[in-house]
């Protein structure tokens, strides 16, 4: 896995190049780059700057676990990588493609293909059976209806609800709900999962089932994995850990320095 | 990114399927909202029925009704300028409380799905799909309840006429005029349930997912 120190000795050697070749080189291991990211709330007469210039990089293939103390920005920063808020100053790429950039096409393409979202809250279609909220990306994504059904079903039994597809989310628990959640968020196979803290609201042995799930999925398929969390039983699964205090980040921890010097949280 | 291609515009045809799915499932909702819309449609027609009638007396009634209304006093009092202007007010009124009846029922139907079209638009749902999926949705109610609430408020007004005036309610609102305050009252109902579904969402559909996912309206 490649850790933060590689990844700044290559950036700027591709920007004096600045040929396409380097480009791609880039491409090749930053998925996400966000540089000076600021985002400031207005509340009546009061600003609130909930990011103030953060720099993160992600590479291609990595989980990483955005820490922070609640209020620190966890959940504005990947608002702003997943490209469902804008940032007041500062700029976002996915796949070295500026997602300010994007028009609303392009960007319903990113949010529908790129990114697979799972939130604290599930967020599911309320009315939707399981499988329903599973297909709806597909339909967007304008995959053919059986087709459709049967990676969903696929989908389903894969996150271990295969007996599920046909409840509603009120007939299931919080952490099958989140199932069902992660489920949907890989119906078009996207290179990025952003979760804003998954299992926020599960008890901990739902949440780290949760958590495995999104690990796995990280392993066998490659999958990026970005997840805002105060969860940490997500340390121990994490590539990389980026600390977020007060809209900046304070530091990145690679997980070799963390079994080291956090080992007795990393319970395995 | 170049692989990167422009996001499928769902067909109408798709788009009525997801609607009516919608519907369907949310039985029970989509069943009050269209009660709403008809129940407010059945006032209004009652209302401007009954007084297209009443309009039509002094003219077309036959002479032995009208002898008969004024026997009892009525003629003098349906004719008088206090009635004549309590039945405007009372007919402003209707309107009024038909038009909010309706509006108020599809904004909260529209706004307490903020965080449904949040999310829809987090999976890639265009914008244009939204409004689109509010205007199937609305229209379909629209028209069901409005034309439920005509039919109903057209029999209230005629039974009534026939009660008070016996047969010859039927021809004191000529066939014209009825028309044309059937036509004047689906307009209303079908029209104001689009512009109140429509309106909230095309805000939502506006706005940046996060923010349509956080209001809680
Ligand atoms: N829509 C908003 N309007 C105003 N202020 C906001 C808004 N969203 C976030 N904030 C403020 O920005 C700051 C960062 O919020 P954020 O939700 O990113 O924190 P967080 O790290 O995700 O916290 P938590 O762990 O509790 O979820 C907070 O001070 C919050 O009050
Ligand atoms: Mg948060």
């Amino acid at each position: 896995m490649q850790v933060e120190t590689d990844s700044k000795n290559t950036a700027p050697a591709a920007d004096v190049k600045g040929s396409t070749q380097a480009v791609s080189a880039l491409t090749a291991t930053h998925i996400v780059r966000a540089i000076g990211v600021r985002k400031t709330f207005r509340m009546g007469d009061e600003e609130v700057h909930a990011l103030k210039g953060v720099d993160f990089k992600v590479n291609r293939g990595e989980y990483i676990a955005l820490m922070g103390p609640s209020g620190s920005g966890k959940s504005t920063l990947f608002n702003m990588i997943g490209g469902l808020d804008k940032p007041n100053a500062g700029r976002v790429f996915i796949d070295e493609v500026d997602i300010a950039a994007l028009n609303t096409f392009e960007l319903a393409w990113l949010r529908c293909h790129k990114i697979g979202y799972v939130f604290q809250t599930f967020n599911l279609i309320p009315v939707a059976t399981a499988l329903d909220n599973v297909m709806l990306p597909m339909l967007f994504a304008d995959v053919p209806q059986a087709e459709a059904q049967d990676k969903a079903v696929e989908l389903l039994k894969k996150v271990g609800l295969g007996e599920r597809v046909f409840h509603k989310p009120v007939q299931m628990s919080g952490g099958q709900q989140q199932r069902v959640a992660v489920a949907r968020a890989l119906a078009n196979d996207p290179a990025i999962v952003l979760a804003d803290e998954p299992t926020g609201n599960l008890d901990s042995v739902t949440g780290r089932q949760i958590i495995e799930l999104l690990r796995e999925i990280n392993q066998t398929d490659g999958v990026t994995v970005i997840s805002a969390t105060h969860d940490y039983k997500m340390l121990s699964v994490s590539d990389r850990i980026a600390w977020l205090t007060d809209g900046v980040i304070e530091r990145f921890a690679s997980r070799d320095e963390l079994d080291i010097k956090e080992g007795r949280t990393d319970a395995k | 990114m170049s692989e990167m291609q422009k996001i499928v515009i769902l067909p109408y045809r798709k788009v009525l399927q997801i609607a009516f799915q919608g519907l369907r499932i949310r039985l029970v909702k989509t069943f009050l909202v269209t009660a709403c819309i008809a129940l407010a449609l059945a006032f209004m027609t009652y209302i401007l029925c009954s007084n297209g009638m009443l309009a039509g007396i002094a003219e077309r009634a036959s002479d032995a009704l009208q002898q008969r209304l004024a026997r009892e006093g009525l003629l003098e009092q349906m004719l008088s300028t206090e009635q004549r202007s309590q039945t405007a007010w009372m007919l402003g009124i209707a309107m009024m409380i038909s038009f909010a009846g309706i509006v108020n029922a599809m904004l909260i139907s529209v706004t307490e799905r903020f965080r449904e079209i949040g999310t829809m638009k987090c999976l890639g749902g265009l914008d244009s799909f939204i409004v689109k999926l509010y205007l199937v949705e609305s229209l379909f109610q629209g028209i069901v309840g409005t034309v439920l609430g005509i039919i109903i408020g057209v029999a209230l007004a005629y039974a009534e006429g026939i009660g008070r005036f016996g047969t010859e309610a039927l021809r004191l609102l000529p066939m014209n005029d009825l028309l044309k305050a059937l036509f004047i009252c689906f307009w209303a109902g079908v029209g104001l349930t689009v512009v109140g579904a429509l309106y909230p969402a095309w805000r939502a559909a506006k706005m940046e997912p996060i923010q349509a996912m956080r209001s809680e309206v």
